[in-house]
């Protein structure tokens, strides 16, 4: 994501702004761009999301679907849970660097910070509930993402599009009973219940947490950085806080410099302050979503007409 | 997928395998009766063992030698660690050098599984996170075009996030002996969370059972921390706590580290 160069004067107007409080686009340090937000646009998986952050257009845009499958259990895999997997990609048409191989880094990179932040325990989803049958079945939720344009903040909007497609993730119904064979052996077996309307919601997918990113530039920091910002930024600190205010994890990013250890625990201090916000602003988008969830005619979901016009 | 590749250059081990009886030592519960299974305090770290230069080519000065490397142990973690560099690198940016860090487990490093040749994501991902904790140590600047690079392999690991920072302070250790201008060492320690206490430098056993670790790495002279990775839920101020108290073990870390940078620089490896 360096590809962006500036002169020497844009990032000093840059560094000077955020020091005084001043950004680019008029948003003060802490405010995030306006996000929008669909679910269910895909039909063939269990749960859907598109997720842009930036206005007019133009912004991260991030896909995920998430699509859940049995698998059979074996030795040395947890007894009593299901799995989730994630897996982000960088699609070319976000940047130029990302053709070819260009994308490995950064995908290694956010899968990773995905998988940290839902992959297990943390996330608040209850794993336990995704298990069929003890030593025999379990589902497993794969998590694809889909980066199809980066503009800045793209670990934020992972974060929120994954969020909003756990939550609008249906599981079908299976059935468990208890079967005797000819020998006079019982064992448990189960059925997919193959009804759209006898599915269920994830257990616990109101706990996930949602990320902020705060950019360090100068010696101030900022939330959500535009791509232009990012080309400035020092160090980056990833911070997933659940709704129960809980920490879920951190992530450290960039490469220049370090965090002082004072600017680092305000920042946590300040991701859990705003973290309130931030879910009273996910709730409402998420609620407006659902409301009209995949009905694509009217509201197309492509390109820049994916933005009600202002 | 890596698994079912058949290397046919390497010497592949049987396709069949049957698992050894273990003795009842590994099914030691860490954290029973309140204390470590290692007679470990809570804040004690592992003994720490630093030997620069177990990679150069003495005395015939060879071009394929590294500049500098570094072995490191720790309880039972050892690490190897090559440098190479400053030199011409394939991406060259006019103004400053470039730091690359290649990361392996060996085959045999880690207690649950055979690690196959072929990087995992987790290998490729700690190759990242270990460059973005050490980059801002390295005056990047005092090289430009030229890439500096560092190969990291895991003999033996012992806990994800012990071996992570065990790793940093191999490089630190290595790119010292390399003569790489450096703003400061860094060094990193490891925490994991357990039934609300934070317990330092945690074993494999111990990580397992933990519902959070977390690691940090930091410049003690310098007071920057440079890397900061938390895996699971705390509550915030058993986060803030916990960077505290990382933060002062790796203080002592640097202190055996700098000691050890010193003594070598005295007398001169023989």
């Amino acid at each position: 994501m360096a590809s962006l160069i500036l002169s020497p004067a844009e990032q000093d107007f840059i560094i000077r702004g955020v020091e005084k409080g001043f950004r680019g686009d008029g948003r003060g340090s802490l405010d995030r761009r306006e996000v929008t937000l669909r679910t269910g646009m895909i039909s063939q998986a269990n749960g859907s999301a598109r997720c842009r952050i930036g206005s007019l257009g133009v912004g991260t845009d991030i896909l995920v679907g998430v699509k859940a499958e049995v698998n059979t259990w074996a030795a040395g895999e947890p007894e009593e849970c299901g799995t989730i997997v994630c897996n982000v990609e960088c699609s070319p048409s976000a940047a130029q660097e990302f053709e070819g191989r260009g994308a490995d880094e950064i995908n290694v990179e956010l899968t990773q910070l995905l998988d940290r932040i839902v992959g297990g325990e943390q996330s608040g989803l209850d794993l336990r509930k995704l298990c069929i049958i003890p030593r025999q079945a379990y589902w497993v939720l794969h998590i694809d993402a889909l980066v199809l344009d980066v503009k800045g903040g793209v670990a934020d909007a992972l974060v929120w599009a994954t969020r909003a497609a756990l939550l609008a993730t249906k599981l079908p119904r299976v059935v468990v009973e208890s079967v005797t064979d000819d020998s006079g052996v019982a064992r448990a077996e189960f059925d997919v219940v193959d009804d759209a309307e006898d599915q269920m919601g994830l257990e616990g997918a109101r706990d996930l947490p949602l990320a902020a990113t705060f950019n360090q530039i100068g010696r101030r920091y900022v939330v959500d950085a535009s791509e232009q910002e990012e080309a400035v930024t020092q160090a980056k600190l990833t911070v997933a806080v659940s709704p129960k205010m809980e920490i879920c994890a951190i992530q450290k990013g960039g490469m220049l410099k370090g965090f002082a250890p004072s600017l680092l625990s305000e920042i946590t201090q300040t991701a859990l302050r705003i973290a309130k916000e931030e879910f009273a602003r996910f709730d409402a988008l998420f609620a407006e979503a659902s409301k009209h969830n995949g009905e694509l005619d009217e509201e197309p979901s492509t390109g820049s007409t994916f933005l009600e016009p202002f | 997928m890596s698994a079912n590749i058949f290397d046919r250059r390497r010497v592949n081990g049987p396709p069949r395998s049957v698992e050894p009886l273990y003795t009842d030592e590994g099914d030691v519960k860490p954290f029973t009766n309140g204390g470590r299974a290692d007679g470990r305090s809570l804040d004690q770290l592992r003994p720490i063992f630093i030997k620069t230069g177990p990679l150069a080519v003495q005395p015939t000065f060879s071009p394929t030698a590294p500049s500098g490397s570094a072995y490191y142990e720790q309880g039972k973690i050892r690490i190897s660690c090559a440098v190479y560099g400053p030199r011409q690198g394939r991406k060259s940016n006019p103004r400053m050098g470039s730091f690359d860090c290649d990361f392996q487990y060996a085959p045999f490093s880690c207690s649950w599984k055979r690690r196959p040749h072929i990087k995992g994501a987790d290998e490729k991902e700690i190759a990242l996170i270990l460059e973005q904790a050490m980059a801002p140590a390295i005056r990047l600047e005092a090289y430009p075009k030229a890439c500096i690079d560092a190969f990291v392999t895991v003999i033996e690991s012992d806990g994800k996030f012990a071996t992570i920072s065990a790793a940093i302070n191999c490089i630190s250790a290595a790119l010292a002996d390399a003569g790489i201008e450096l703003y400061d060492i860094v060094a990193a320690c490891s925490m994991s969370l357990n039934a609300s206490q934070w317990v330092s430098d945690c074993n494999q056993a111990e990580e397992d059972v933990s519902q959070c670790s977390l690691f940090v790495s930091r410049m003690p002279s310098a007071d920057e921390i440079t890397y900061l990775l938390q895996q699971g839920k705390t509550m915030p101020d058993q986060t803030d706590r916990a960077v505290q108290t990382c933060s002062n073990s790796c203080a002592r870390v640097y202190a055996v580290l700098s000691r050890y940078l010193q003594a070598s620089m005295e007398q001169p490896a023989s």
